[in-house]
């Protein structure tokens, strides 16, 4: 029986999509089966960071409803065997689909697949209630701003009050050295509010912005977020991996370094 | 249609109101015509009479009653008085009864508070963990936070002055007790600066709301009735 885990932050513009394309991505590279599922109806864009967008024919709206089969909307990753895109409906919006629906929905992908992953819409209508209906455990992303942590510790309350209790944190964009300044917050600081169990944590990196516009996931590449990410889906499927703080402050003093090196 | 005498069911009896502006000789005329109207109506009932809208002597009430013997079959009772400044001084015991009540007896709540949450208790809490931004504790009693308060914490809100606020770390974002609300300084503390973490207690005094650290005095100076 597969797992469902959604992912979500409450905020915009944290890094929903981008963990989901990763973790999925990373999750597969480990042999698990994966399919990622778009909840975000009518602002598609899961499938452009995968870069799968030009084989959308069926989306997740004509699942529900009955317009095909589940196997003709989920789309096979060209890169990973093991890696499948639902995509969500860009024409239609979040009321088009009830959370009993995605209930059953993840219900019948769980007999086939090891790890379903809801890549949430930001927000807490709708959209968000359809995301977290059928999930088992929840990835709460956040970035170390107020902003996003008080959404992500709303968040936190809704996921308990719906009876989630499984969360974990990943704090992403984390800026070692605005840290080391004491201009921003570190991991532990965001762990200490919103009181849950820390499962990585990503640095802001360049890289990132270039795999997503690229349609490539950059987990487990050598880039420092592409091991945060891969570290992530170590600790997803179970394994103990080290802490990842030391790795990036190491890594980020290597990379600065080496730049000095260039100049 | 003649309004001067109105006759009101309750669960219990009836409410016979009065034009306060009518001779009284000229309202029993009244009254009696409206009973002998509804006499039917009324039936032998077993109730209790209360008289609204006009002051009456017990002379007054005495000539009503025999009225009502005389034209119907009903069966007064008692007369239950309905003095307003009476009414005021039993709401006014109960309520500090119950102010009482609520900030001697309390309760516990295991768990973190979170943004949107909102907890509301008749008596006086205490919070085993965290009251983050955005949540916000009201209680009729006092609050305790075994945790962090840094969120919104209302104390004694049905007026009890003598109402608490304490946590063992204080960062509240806006705290009131009975009507008085205190906000925390615009300029926030330096993220992740912990200088010093002492329980400390919010109260109030003259009108005014003070955070101190919980010494001795500030124990010995808590009211509980």
């Amino acid at each position: 029986m597969g797992e469902v885990i959604v992912i979500t932050s409450g905020k915009g513009g944290v890094g929903k999509t981008t963990t989901t394309a990763n973790v999925g991505t990373g999750l597969a590279k480990l042999d698990k089966k994966v399919v990622l599922i778009d909840t975000d109806i009518g602002l598609r864009n899961l499938d452009v960071v995968l870069g799968l967008e030009n084989r959308i024919v069926y989306n997740l709206v004509d699942v529900i409803e009955g317009n095909c089969r589940i196997k003709q909307a989920i789309i096979k990753d060209k890169r990973y065997p093991n890696l499948y895109l639902l995509p969500s409906a860009q024409t239609r919006d979040k009321t088009s689909v009830t959370p009993e629906q995605m209930k059953k929905l993840a219900d019948e992908l769980r007999e086939e697949f090891d790890y379903i992953l809801m890549d949430c819409p930001a927000g807490i209508e709708q959209g968000f209630k359809n995301a977290i209906a059928g999930a088992d455990s929840a990835l709460v992303v956040t970035t170390p701003e107020v902003s996003a942590v008080r959404d992500a510790d709303r968040i936190i309350g809704l996921l308990e009050a719906n009876d989630l209790k499984n969360t974990h944190l990943i704090v992403n964009r984390l800026r070692q050295d605005m840290v080391k300044k004491g201009d921003m917050m570190s991991a532990d600081d965001v762990v200490e509010i919103l009181a849950i169990d820390l499962i990585g944590v990503v640095p802001d990196d360049e890289n990132v912005v270039i795999s997503t516009n690229q349609g490539e996931p950059l987990v487990g590449n050598d880039t420092l977020a592409g091991q945060a990410y891969m570290n992530i889906c170590h600790r997803v499927i179970g394994e103990e991996v080290p802490l990842l703080d030391l790795n990036i402050k190491g890594g980020f003093m290597s990379r600065l370094t080496s730049m000095f090196k260039k100049y | 249609m003649n309004n001067s005498v109105i006759i009101k069911g309750t669960k219990s009896g009836i409410i016979l109101l009065l034009d306060p502006s009518l001779d009284f000789a000229e309202l029993k005329g009244k009254i009696a015509d409206k009973f002998q109207a509804s006499t039917g109506f009324l039936g032998d009932a077993v109730m209790a009479l209360s008289f609204e809208g006009r002051k009456l002597s017990d002379q007054e009430q005495r000539e009503i009653l025999d009225i009502i013997y005389e034209t119907t079959d009903l069966n007064i009772v008692c007369i239950v008085e309905t003095d307003e400044r009476k009414e005021a001084v039993m709401e006014k015991c109960l309520n500090e009864r119950l102010m009482e009540l609520s900030a001697n007896t309390g309760q516990f709540y295991k768990g973190n508070l979170r943004s949107g949450q909102v907890l509301e208790v008749e008596t006086s809490i205490i919070i085993l963990g965290d009251v983050n931004p955005g949540a916000k504790v009201v209680s009729k009693g006092n609050i305790i936070v075994l945790g962090t308060l840094k969120g919104n914490a209302y104390a004694g809100v049905s007026g009890n002055i003598h109402a608490f606020v304490l946590a063992i770390d204080m960062e509240p974002v806006q705290i009131k007790i009975s009507d008085v609300i205190a906000r925390c300084p615009d300029r926030p503390k330096k993220a992740g600066k912990h200088a010093e973490r002492n329980p400390q207690i919010a109260y109030l005094e003259n009108g005014n709301l003070y955070i101190e650290p919980l010494s001795r005095d500030a124990i010995n100076d808590i009211k509980l009735f």
